[in-house]
Order: C-alpha cells, then sequence, then structure tokens
C-alpha cells in the first residue's frame, strides 16, 4: 500500500493540536480548581474522615500545614498541576490511597466496557443502518428508525434496569450485577464475560440509535451521489454499490463524528456501572463526588478529557489515512 | 397519457435495414417536489437500431439528462416514470425498461445491455478509488479479465499510467475519458453517452467521438446526448431534437443539417458560428410549468392560433417526424 | 463549437434532509401530550397535593392496581402519585438550567460570532475543549464541589450543555454577516449595536429558541442522570431520578413497577418534545424546501 506519504504531516498535526489542547486544558484546570477551593468541604476533615469528630484542633491545623490548604490558592494551584505534570495525581480522601492506584485498578474494566461496546455499536450501526439506507422508506427502514428514536429518548440507568428486570430477574438468563459470581473464588474469563454481557449490551444499544441514524441518513444521501448512480449504471452488484461505493465515502465524515461521541460514551460507561454494580471508574466517581474528593474527581475528568482528546486526534488522522484528498501537511 | 402513434425514424440509411433496439413509446417522467410537479419527459417516442448512432440535441435543462437516468432507473424516489421502454435482445424476450424493476436492471440490463457515461464526470468517480481499481471491479463484475483495463484506457486516449491515480489528481478531460472507458468495459450493445466531450480539447473529442461510431460500425448502438451540434454531425445516423422535455423533430442527420423542418431546429442551427451565429431569441419555459400549447411558440417567429393547441408528431417527406403545426417546407428529398 | 449554454449540474432532485419527519397527527399528538404534562405538573399542588415526606409502611410494594395505578414503593408510597411530582421538578429544573446554558451559549457564540476573527478562533477552540470533556463527569465534578442541591443541579447542568448553543448562535451570526441586507445596514451608517439588535437578533432568536427547546430533554437526562446517581436533588425530594434509583432497589425484591412511570414520563415527555421540535425546525429551516437543477 502507498498509504504512508498521505501522513507525512502527521507530526505537524499533532503539535498544532498539542498547541491548542494544553492551554484550553490548563485553563480548565484552573476553573476545576477554582471550583474547588471554593467548595464549603474542609479537606483537612475530610482527610481525617470519622476521625475528624474527635480529632483535636491542634491535629487538624498540623495536617493544615501538611498539605498546604492554608496557603495562598495559586500556590496551592502550581503545587497541584506540578504534581499532576510530574505523574503525581495525589491521594483520594475518600478512598485513602494514592489517586494513581484507584485509577490503575479501576481503569482496565471501565475501558474493557467502552470498547466492547464500542465495537459492537460500529460493526452493529454500520451494517443496519447500510441496510435501512438501502431500502429506504421499507419496512425495516421505517422500523429502524422509530426504534431508534425510542430508545434515544430513553436513560441509559432507566434501560440498564429494564434489561436485568428482564434478563437477570424474569428470564434469569444472566447475572444483575458484579463482575463474578458472590461463590466465586478466583476471577475466570467466562464468568467476567457472562457478567459483562448486559452492561455491554445496555451501554452498546443505548449508543447505537445516534450512530445508526447517522449512517442511515449518511448512506441514504450518498445513495444518491453522482459516483454512486454511476457505479449503479455501470451493473455493479447491490453489495458492492452498497458497502464498496455508498458506504465507503459515507464513512469518512462518520470517522471524526465517532471521535465526538467519546464524551458521551464515558457519561454513559459511568451509569451503566452505577446499575450493574460494576468495579470501575464510575462507582469510585460517585463515591468521590459523595465525599466532595477532589483530587480524585480532578483527575479523573482531566484524564478522561485528555483520552478523549488523544482519541479525536486518531480519529482525524485515520480520516487523512482514508481519503486521498485530504493532505496533512497542506 | 395520451398516445400517439409512434412514427420510427426509418430515415438512416446506414441503418435502415437493421433491428430495432430499443423501442421507447409514450415515455414520461415527473417529479413531484413539495409545492410543483416537474414534467422532466413528456409522451416521448423513438427507436434506436442496432448500428445506429441515435443524437439527442436540446438547451440545458430540457430533459435529456433525465431520460438517460429513466432508461436505467436510476431516478430517485420522487419520480414517476410512465409508458414503455422496450430493449430487445437477440436471443431473449424483450425487456421493458420501464416496468421491468430495480433487480432486473441491476442483473441483466445495467452495464452489459445499457452502458451509460455520465455527466460531469468530476463527481461520477468514487473519490476515494483509483481508475484501475473502478475499471477492474466493473471488468470482474461483468466477466472480463482485469488486464484488459490497460487497452481500454487507450482505446479512450488515456495514458494507462493515468490510472493509478485517484480521481482528484486528474484532469476534466482525463476524468471524462475515465468515465467513458469505465461506460466500454463491460461492452455494451447499446451505449448512453451524456455529454461525452466535456473538457476534452478538439483532437480528443474527435477520438471519442470517432471511438463512438466504430462501436455503431461494429454493430452496437449509441445514443449520443449532447449540446454540441457539431459534434451530433459529425457522428450521427440520426438526430432527435429535444425541447421542453419532448422530442420537435427526429431525422436523419444530413436532411436535418440542411433543411431542419421544425422552427426551433432551424433556430438552433442558426445559432451556430458557422452560420448566422444568431442565438435563440428568448428563453425556454420552465419544467413546472409548461403550458398545454406548444411549447416552442413563444419564441417561434411562425406561431399562429393553431399553436395554442400541442402539436402532434407527424412524419415528414423524406423520412423522420417534426412535432409542429406549421414546419418549414423541406423542400424536394434528396 | 456551438455550446447552447452553460454546462448544467446533473440532474440533482432536492434530497430531503433526513431526521425525524412527523406528520401533522403526530405533532398534534405530542402537543397534547406536552400539554397535560405541564399543566399537570403545575397544578398538582392544587389538585393533588403531596407530603414529600410521608410514608405508609403498611402499603409497601403494592402491585399496580386501581387505588395504587403505578403500584407502591419501598416506603409504601404511591408511584403515579410521585412521579406527577418528579416531572414537575425534573421540567422545572430541565427549563431552568436549559435557560442558563442558553444565556451562556449565547453570549459566547454571539462574541465569537459578532467580533469573527482571532477572538472567534480562540473562543471555538475552547468550546471544541470543552466538547471533548464527558459532560457527565464534568458534571458530577460541579456538583460534587457546590454540595449537591437544586442549584447545584442546575449549574452542573447549565455549565455543560451551552456549547452547542454557543456554536448554533455563532454559526448563524457569522452566514448573517455575508448577507447583503447586513452590508446595506453597515454602509447605511448602522452602528453596531443596532445592526446587532435591529437585524441580527430577529434572526438568531428562532433558532435560540428552538435549542433551548431541544436542550430541555438534555437537561432533564442529566439532572436524571444526577440523581439517580445519588448527587441530585435531596434524596426525600420526588424527582425521576430519585424515583429510578429507589426502584433500583425494589426491582431486586420483585417491585419492578417503582421505577417503572418515573422512566417512561421521561421517555415520552422526551419524545414529544423531539416530535414538536423537529416540526418546528422543518418550518424554520427553509433549506428543507425542494429545489431543482435539471
Amino acid at each position: 500500500m502507498t498509504r504512508s506519504p498521505r501522513l507525512a504531516g502527521a507530526g505537524a498535526v499533532v503539535r498544532r493540536r498539542l498547541l491548542v489542547a494544553l492551554p484550553v486544558l490548563a485553563a480548565t484546570s484552573v476553573g476545576m480548581f477554582a471550583l474547588g477551593a471554593a467548595s464549603p468541604v474542609d479537606p483537612a476533615k475530610q482527610y481525617a474522615g470519622a476521625a475528624a469528630f474527635t480529632a483535636s484542633e491542634e491535629n487538624l491545623a498540623q495536617l493544615r500545614a501538611n498539605w498546604g490548604v492554608d496557603d495562598p490558592l495559586p500556590v496551592q494551584y502550581l503545587r497541584w498541576i506540578g504534581n499532576l505534570v510530574q505523574g503525581d495525581l495525589g491521594w483520594s480522601t475518600s478512598r485513602h490511597e494514592p489517586v494513581a492506584s484507584v485509577l490503575a485498578a479501576r481503569a482496565g474494566w471501565t475501558l474493557l466496557l467502552i470498547g466492547v461496546a464500542l465495537a459492537l455499536v460500529l460493526i452493529a450501526s454500520l451494517l443496519l443502518g447500510a441496510l435501512a439506507a438501502y431500502r429506504r422508506g421499507g419496512l425495516f427502514d421505517s422500523a429502524l428508525r422509530a426504534a431508534a428514536y425510542a430508545v434515544q429518548s430513553m436513560p441509559v440507568f432507566w434501560l440498564g434496569l429494564a434489561a436485568i428486570a428482564v434478563f437477570a430477574l424474569a428470564l434469569g438468563w444472566m447475572p444483575a450485577g458484579g463482575l463474578t459470581d458472590v461463590t466465586a473464588t478466583s476471577t475466570s474469563w467466562s464468568d467476567v464475560a457472562h457478567h459483562l454481557i448486559l452492561p455491554v449490551g445496555v451501554l452498546a444499544v443505548s449508543q447505537a440509535p445516534w450512530f445508526v441514524l447517522f449512517v442511515r441518513d449518511a448512506v441514504a444521501e450518498s445513495m444518491r451521489d453522482d459516483h454512486v448512480l454511476a457505479a449503479r449504471a455501470r451493473g455493479l452488484p447491490g453489495r458492492t454499490v452498497l458497502f464498496g461505493h455508498a458506504l465507503r465515502t459515507a464513512l469518512l465524515p462518520f470517522l471524526t463524528l465517532v471521535g465526538t461521541h467519546l464524551p458521551e460514551l464515558v457519561g454513559g460507561a459511568v451509569l451503566v456501572e452505577t446499575v450493574f454494580s460494576l468495579p470501575g471508574l464510575g462507582a469510585v466517581t460517585v463515591a468521590a463526588a459523595l465525599g466532595s474528593d477532589f483530587p480524585l474527581l480532578a483527575a479523573i475528568t482531566l484524564i478522561t478529557t485528555a483520552v478523549v482528546l488523544a482519541a479525536n486526534l486518531a480519529t482525524d488522522l485515520a480520516y487523512a489515512a482514508a481519503d486521498p484528498r485530504v493532505r496533512l501537511d497542506g | 397519457m395520451t398516445t400517439t402513434e409512434s412514427v420510427p425514424a426509418e430515415a438512416s440509411p446506414r441503418a435502415a435495414a437493421s433491428q430495432p433496439l430499443l423501442a421507447v413509446d409514450g415515455l414520461g417522467v415527473e417529479f413531484r417536489l413539495r409545492d410543483a410537479r416537474v414534467h422532466a419527459v413528456s409522451d416521448l417516442s423513438l427507436t434506436v437500431r442496432t448500428g445506429e448512432l441515435l443524437a439527442i440535441v436540446g438547451e440545458s435543462g430540457c430533459g435529456k439528462s433525465v431520460l438517460a437516468h429513466a432508461l436505467l432507473g436510476l431516478l430517485p424516489g420522487n419520480a414517476t416514470t410512465t409508458g414503455h421502454a422496450l430493449l430487445h435482445h437477440p436471443g431473449a424476450d424483450p425487456v421493458d425498461l420501464v416496468t421491468c424493476g430495480q433487480r432486473q436492471l441491476a442483473r441483466r440490463v445495467r452495464g452489459r445491455r445499457v452502458g451509460l457515461v455520465p455527466q460531469s464526470p468530476a463527481t461520477a468517480l468514487n473519490p476515494v478509488r483509483t481508475g484501475r481499481r473502478l475499471l477492474a471491479e466493473t471488468l470482474r463484475a461483468h466477466g472480463r479479465d482485469r488486464a484488459d483495463a490497460d487497452q481500454l484506457a487507450v482505446d479512450v486516449g488515456l495514458d494507462p499510467a493515468d490510472l493509478d491515480r485517484y480521481p482528484h489528481e486528474l484532469s476534466g478531460g482525463m476524468a471524462q475519458r475515465l468515465v467513458t472507458a469505465l461506460a466500454l468495459a463491460p461492452d455494451p450493445s447499446l451505449l448512453i453517452a451524456d455529454e461525452p466531450t466535456t473538457g476534452l480539447d478538439r483532437p480528443l473529442v474527435d477520438h471519442t467521438l470517432d471511438l463512438l461510431r466504430r462501436r455503431c460500425d461494429n454493430g452496437a448502438a449509441v445514443v449520443l446526448i449532447t449540446h454540441d451540434l457539431a459534434a451530433a454531425r459529425r457522428v450521427a445516423d440520426t438526430v432527435a431534437v429535444m425541447y421542453a422535455s419532448r422530442i420537435v423533430e427526429h431525422r436523419d442527420t444530413d436532411q436535418l443539417f440542411t433543411a431542419p423542418a421544425h422552427p426551433y431546429a432551424s433556430a438552433l442551427l442558426d445559432a451556430l458560428p458557422d452560420r448566422a451565429f444568431r442565438p435563440v431569441p428568448g428563453d425556454p419555459p420552465m419544467l413546472t410549468a409548461l403550458p398545454p400549447a406548444c411549447a416552442f411558440a413563444p419564441r417561434c417567429p411562425r406561431r399562429t392560433d393553431t399553436c395554442a393547441d400541442r402539436p402532434q408528431s407527424t412524419p415528414v417527406t423524406g423520412g423522420g417526424t417534426v412535432a409542429c403545426h406549421h414546419p418549414i417546407p423541406t423542400g424536394a428529398t434528396t | 463549437m456551438a455550446d447552447l449554454a452553460a454546462r448544467p449540474p446533473l440532474l440533482r432532485v432536492a434530497r430531503s434532509r433526513l431526521r425525524l419527519r412527523p406528520g401533522r397527527a403526530g405533532a398534534v399528538v405530542a402537543g397534547l401530550i406536552l400539554l397535560v404534562a405541564i399543566v399537570g405538573s403545575l397544578l398538582a399542588p392544587l389538585l393533588w397535593p403531596l407530603d414529600q415526606s410521608a410514608v405508609a409502611l403498611d402499603q409497601t410494594r403494592m402491585a399496580p392496581s386501581w387505588t395504587h395505578l403505578a403500584g407502591t414503593d419501598d416506603l409504601g408510597r404511591d408511584v403515579a402519585h410521585r412521579t406527577v411530582y418528579g416531572l414537575r421538578v425534573s421540567l422545572l429544573v430541565g427549563a431552568v438550567a436549559a435557560l442558563v446554558a442558553t444565556v451562556l451559549g449565547g453570549v459566547v457564540g454571539g462574541i465569537a460570532g459578532t467580533l469573527g476573527g482571532r477572538v472567534d478562533r480562540i473562543l471555538m477552540r475552547i468550546v471544541d475543549t470543552i466538547a471533548a470533556m464527558p459532560h457527565l463527569l464534568l458534571g458530577i465534578f460541579i456538583v460534587a464541589m457546590l454540595r449537591p442541591s437544586l442549584g447545584a443541579v442546575i449549574a452542573s447542568v447549565g455549565l455543560t450543555h451551552w456549547l452547542s448553543t454557543a456554536r448554533i448562535v455563532r454559526s448563524e451570526l457569522l452566514s448573517l454577516r455575508t448577507r447583503p441586507f447586513i452590508d446595506a445596514a453597515i454602509s447605511g451608517g448602522a452602528g453596531r449595536f443596532r445592526v446587532l439588535t435591529r437585524h441580527l437578533l430577529p434572526h438568531v432568536l428562532p433558532r435560540l429558541a428552538l435549542a433551548t427547546t431541544l436542550m430541555i430533554p438534555h437537561a432533564v437526562w442529566h439532572e436524571t442522570a444526577l440523581s439517580f446517581l445519588g448527587l441530585g436533588l435531596p434524596p426525600h425530594l420526588a424527582s425521576l431520578g430519585n424515583m429510578i434509583n429507589d426502584g433500583q432497589g425494589s426491582l431486586l425484591t420483585g417491585a419492578w413497577w417503582a421505577s417503572l412511570a418515573p422512566g417512561a414520563v421521561i421517555v415520552v415527555v422526551t419524545l414529544a418534545i423531539a416530535v414538536l421540535a423537529a416540526r418546528w425546525r422543518d418550518r424554520l429551516d427553509p433549506r428543507v424546501r425542494a429545489e431543482l437543477h435539471l
């Protein structure tokens, strides 16, 4: 393949994006820090936890001094962001362990959930959307669109509860939550997979409408493109016209849109994890929020944003690789 | 829809003896829009014989391209096609292109029996595929060797090395030759070429026209849709002049160019640079608001009160048809 | 060579813009549903007063019946009754939060769209980057820092949902700037403020109103999601999210109906708003009208 020259300007694009993203991320972190500083919660008391009620003022003052919470805010901010940049994410006050080890233990499950759900959504939406567009206005098209609009208006956590009610409680096919059987002594992959079917399915179904409708509309429009009409006029088989020509060109904008839709997927994952009691980032985020755990919340939010930005960049580069008309160095 | 008796154009000496390949009878195409109906093709009848090169000429927006898409069943969902278009094929039952359905068209008609050189080649090429991949794909779909791609490129006057470029890297003329090669790849018995010489310089125009002529001489048929009268004159056996969704005159090329019968055909010829070089006065009517009268009457120097009735196609001495109440006398037949 | 006319574009019969296309009947039904929802939740305290903290421990987890249309929950409270109040709270929070987001987005988009140039570029880059923040996480962060409360929920929704409005207002203003009548007004001596209020605002306001309406369902979801996570409105308050959260416990004990009604109400109201907004948008957008070149 002669694709590599097309990515020749990738380095410049990455640099340009970083130049934009870093200042905005820094500004966001200032905003978040300001919000955290305005929070009525005393970090020292929080750190002490239940002990705060019995601790003496002296002890608390000692804690404050250790944490530097009485320093001027700019100093505190610089210390926090400096540590963050050096990889020290801070101490989680709600879980009483370093933020980094919380993330290390939890992020994998969330990534797995999002990754598998995204793969499912992409495959299903490409197939279903393209088929609906091919027989536009037909029975399948109408049914699919109606279903998509209906599912789109269902909150994901409600969908999750409905799935538990039907598949776990009424039918008994799947476990209602958790990652392994309560009786299990070790983690086996098949057990985990069995437990993940419902959460992944619910997340995928709840995210699918947007993707399905987009593919369907894009392909339906693409089916009237001159070059697709020309492909049909050449007598190419329907499958080739649909997947090789109409879908292929309709997909180019889809690539970048997948990147911009990732934040939705993250939010959905948090809710699904809560519904199914999965040990991912969702549960710790909620616990951290209840405990006003600034370091953990800020780290999760900022890191997720950075990951999404990186994914956006990756999809844009993929777009450039897939479309010969786009030149990165231009 | 009223059907007029179709009078086949049996004028061409070159094609007179051969079999009818395509017989269009009372074809109508109508688009429904939110607040209007567009009559793009009205009550159109014509016959194309094997070995015949028929040129359809007319101003932009008269419905020529819609006719091409209608014959291939490529019109969008808001179009209604009426009438008949029988496609004959040796050793098989004739197929009615209007009623046979998408499946038949896709499996048996498009590409192999009826090919199309689409208009505006720049948009008719898949932007993410090279010419070679498109050609190979088309050849394979019709059971031909993909190695024929180079020969096809040479046939249309394209350097085979240019097949490895992406469409956006081709000039307008190169793209035009590529879409012609793509249409020729299945070797269709009837080729509809919609403005196939756009963007080509004079030698390549002649090259392409001669290529089409050779196809007819070898037993295929070509419908050349063009607004280039010189091109029509150079290669066509018969010429059909289209105006406001109807064919107003359909005659042997030489006869039409020496003695046009319809005032519109005559006005078109007067617009040629080597003749009076005088544009047709006035503007063509909107296809959304076609009058029940003769559509050309407002621009016609010969109109009278009878032109309030739409003229029917009638035979002309010397062969062919004209739809006019006051045709220009064509004089003695040759 | 006789070119009879400039080359026409290939047959391109108007592609209808593809999206939800409700008919008149659908719009009427949606309108009625919304009317009932709004009037009902406004009049509820008069017609069917509710003691938010009342419990009836002798009537817990009763299945739907004529006395309890949607059943009762873990604490014996009537689900249908609380759903009405939940909808009232959710619509109120959703509408206020959507308004906050609209004002915020309108200001940012308005500045970017009227000033253009470098200001526009910088503001839009900021918008793009914030759009990459999962807004539920950001919303959780905001609520956590402000402590869960009505105000925090509204701030959380408002601060995370203004991006699309800013983009709409900006692009609308930028496209208006290129129209001749704006040039005419400026060359006629109209000041920047006058052009903005007399010429630009009347064009932008309908779109802004549409964007606000379309945002209400999003705001309702966001509010219910926060409440569902226990980070939204106070737990004793009947809100749709709180009720679905409570219902999660009941569900495992077999009382599936506890979160059915509140969820169904969200779905129905959301669909109704979407249908009405789609009709509205069709009216607003003349580009949907067919155009034809042959």
